[in-house]
């Protein structure tokens, strides 16, 4: 019943959110903070999922944004009490000028944003305007997250090294740094919003022009359109939103290091979403949940088989279940009515057809 | 160091490039495939020389002819039960590729242990031009390298099977209707190049380190060098090994290993932007 009037995506994400909300009630602080880490993760996923899921561009180096955002916040966090001693072991007396506006929050919160939507947007004029297939740019974005995290071990005198920034408080309110039931809400909610934010753009106009690109672009070209522009404004949202979901995460983990801004975050994040179901409004969601608690189950035993597992998974959901686990449900869902609604036909005649057929609909 | 050490040096790492793009010269800039396991088969090619020269203390050429024919073999074999399904489908193949690389990597971790692996360079010494000095091995792969590039030549321009492989890539149902076996053929060629991917793991087993996780830096030099140079030549392959050889080696001297790269990668930023047929493209027909 409730399927029905609200729609699939809607109920799911409806349990979701009731899921998420009543969890602290019940888990330890250890399982809050875990499933804090996870809501971090579904943002995270969402971003990606505009760029490949909606656009179809596979981005293999969207960590560089996460980084960079929680790198921001890290960096204005350690800036608070003067030069951080991870400087001043490279004798760095005073705090480097370009490092100056991390100091106020504000605007280090707004960096965290535009910093890495910047990036994305450099990256996007680049590769997309000379019409390029979207395997450059996976390949560039790779390539990008190799560099990066090469980068930070590199500028160790400022960025901490491979070693990360530690120590990070959660945001402070009022002075004091918030407890971690609330942040976990504040989390949520950050999450929530961005739902209801990638619904809306992608049942909109807008996303209907993505969406078309992905399935095919020479044809949205000739209607005039130019795909250029609309990767470039996609990539830079989605750089966005995972800026976002960096900064969120600094707070909930604690610390961050390279290797959150690098390949293996990368790697794992296009892994949640292709088991999870990319270009479905859930799929960001069940792919993280799924992904990540299995993966807390069974890699302390066996850390090495899971990876396979992992690998194996992926060749397995690309030949055979190309919508993931959540694009497999959907579309089941949507036969389904459609069934019913022949199933209808066949039975009765006149009026009672229509009836259902509404009803259905 | 002397400017001529530094080129010579860089002439080196330029044979280095040629060898591992050459595979992927062929499958992806041939063929189409975005094949994201190919580091991972240049690391199978290294482990089966450690297995064949260190392990079983067979010579270093015997290592090369066996990586060559196991690579070919997985080769064979993921064309054969993955890819097949996949032709014209490229964001699923790069997908799945992905999925083996992880899959492959995780395997010879758990066969061999996470640690790296080392083989024993078969030639020894040092060769001094005048200031510059050329170690043995360095002079062995650029032959290898130039070796390769002819032998690859000759096979896809001389030979009955390198003709066909270039008419299906420009006109599959031509070529079927003309009896040609196309989906053998696309087998043998993914073959190929997966055999040319191991020989390649195996020459650079000796000077870099032989571990689960080397096949990703390969991954991306070879795209790299495929794109700077021009997807789909041969020609195009070996003039962006020997443009970001050089470039990557006179950088490094200048800014480090990470300054280096960084630059190397905004060119080829720049190289997409304004000349996505790559620098080196010649001109078709």
């Amino acid at each position: 019943m409730l399927l029905k009037r609200l729609g699939i995506n809607e109920t799911f994400a409806a349990l979701a959110l009731v899921f998420l909300a009543v969890f602290p009630m019940f888990a330890s602080e250890f399982r809050v903070e875990l499933m804090g880490k996870f809501i971090v993760f579904i943002l995270f996923a969402f971003s990606l999922n505009l760029i490949w899921g909606y656009t179809g561009l596979l981005s293999l180096g969207h960590a560089v944004f996460f980084g960079l955002g929680g790198y921001v916040l890290a960096l204005s966090y350690s800036l608070q009490d003067g030069v951080p001693s991870f400087m001043a072991r490279f004798n760095i007396e005073e705090i480097p000028l370009l490092m100056r506006p991390l100091l106020s929050t504000p605007l280090a919160l707004l960096l965290g944003l535009l910093i890495p939507a910047l990036l994305a947007g450099l990256i996007g004029y680049f590769v997309f305007k000379s019409r390029v297939s979207g395997v450059y740019f996976s390949i560039i974005t790779l390539a990008l997250a190799k560099l990066f995290e090469m980068l930070i071990v590199n500028m160790q005198a400022y960025t901490g090294g491979f070693n990360g920034l530690m120590g990070l408080p959660r945001f402070p309110v009022g002075g004091e740094p918030m407890d971690l039931v609330p942040y976990y809400y504040l989390v949520l909610a950050v999450t929530a919003a961005a739902f209801l934010f990638t619904r809306w753009l992608t049942h909109s106009h807008f996303g209907k022009v993505i969406k078309s690109i992905r399935e095919d672009e020479s044809r949205i070209r000739f209607l005039s359109y130019n795909p250029a522009n609309y990767k470039i404004f996609v990539f830079a949202v989605s750089g966005l939103l995972a800026g976002l979901a960096g900064m969120l995460y600094v707070p909930m983990n604690g610390f961050i290091s390279p290797q959150d801004s690098g390949i293996a975050m990368s790697t794992s994040l296009v892994i949640w979403l292709a088991i999870g179901g990319r270009g479905t409004l859930m799929g960001p969601i069940v792919g993280v949940l799924i992904v990540n608690w299995l993966s807390n189950l069974l890699s302390e035993q066996y850390p090495t088989l899971w990876q396979l597992i992992l690998g194996g998974v992926m060749v397995l959901i690309v030949l055979y279940l190309p919508g993931g686990i959540y694009g497999a449900v959907e579309s089941w869902w949507k036969d389904r009515g459609l069934r019913k609604k022949y199933a209808a036909k066949e039975d009765q005649e006149g009026e009672a057809v229509l009836y259902k057929e509404s009803e259905v609909l | 160091m002397g400017i001529m050490q530094q080129v010579a040096d860089g002439i080196s790492v330029a044979g280095i490039l040629v060898i591992i793009a050459l595979g992927l010269g062929i499958t992806f800039g041939v063929m189409k495939i975005i094949n994201m396991a190919h580091g991972e088969l240049i690391m199978i090619g290294a482990y089966v020389t450690y297995l064949v020269c260190t392990e079983g203390k067979m010579p270093f050429v015997l290592g090369m002819i066996v990586s060559f024919l196991v690579t070919a073999l997985v080769g064979l074999l993921l064309e054969r039960f993955v890819l097949r399904r996949l032709y014209g489908r490229p964001l699923e193949t790069l997908l799945a590729t992905f999925g083996i690389s992880l899959f492959l990597q995780q395997l010879i971790r758990m066969l061999f242990g996470p640690d790296g692996k080392s083989v024993v360079s078969p030639f020894q010494g040092v060769l001094m031009i005048g200031e510059v000095a050329a170690p043995y091995f360095r002079l062995f792969i650029v032959a290898i390298a130039i070796v390769m590039v002819l032998t690859t030549a000759y096979v896809m321009h001389k030979t009955k099977f390198g003709i066909q492989l270039r008419s299906v890539s420009q006109n599959r149902d031509m070529c079927e209707c003309l009896g040609i076996n196309t989906s053998k053929v696309d087998a043998y060629t993914f073959g190929f190049g997966a055999g040319l991917a191991g020989l390649a793991g195996s020459i650079l087993a000796p000077i870099k380190s032989v571990s689960p996780t080397m096949g990703l830096d390969y991954l991306i030099d070879s795209f790299m060098v495929v794109v700077l140079g021009g997807v789909g030549s041969l020609m195009g392959t070996l003039f962006g090994s020997a443009a970001m050889g050089e470039s990557n080696q006179l950088l490094t001297t200048f800014m480090g290993e990470t300054g280096a790269k960084i630059v190397v990668f905004l060119l080829i930023i720049l190289v997409i932007r304004f000349k996505p047929e790559g620098l080196f493209r010649m001109e078709r027909r």
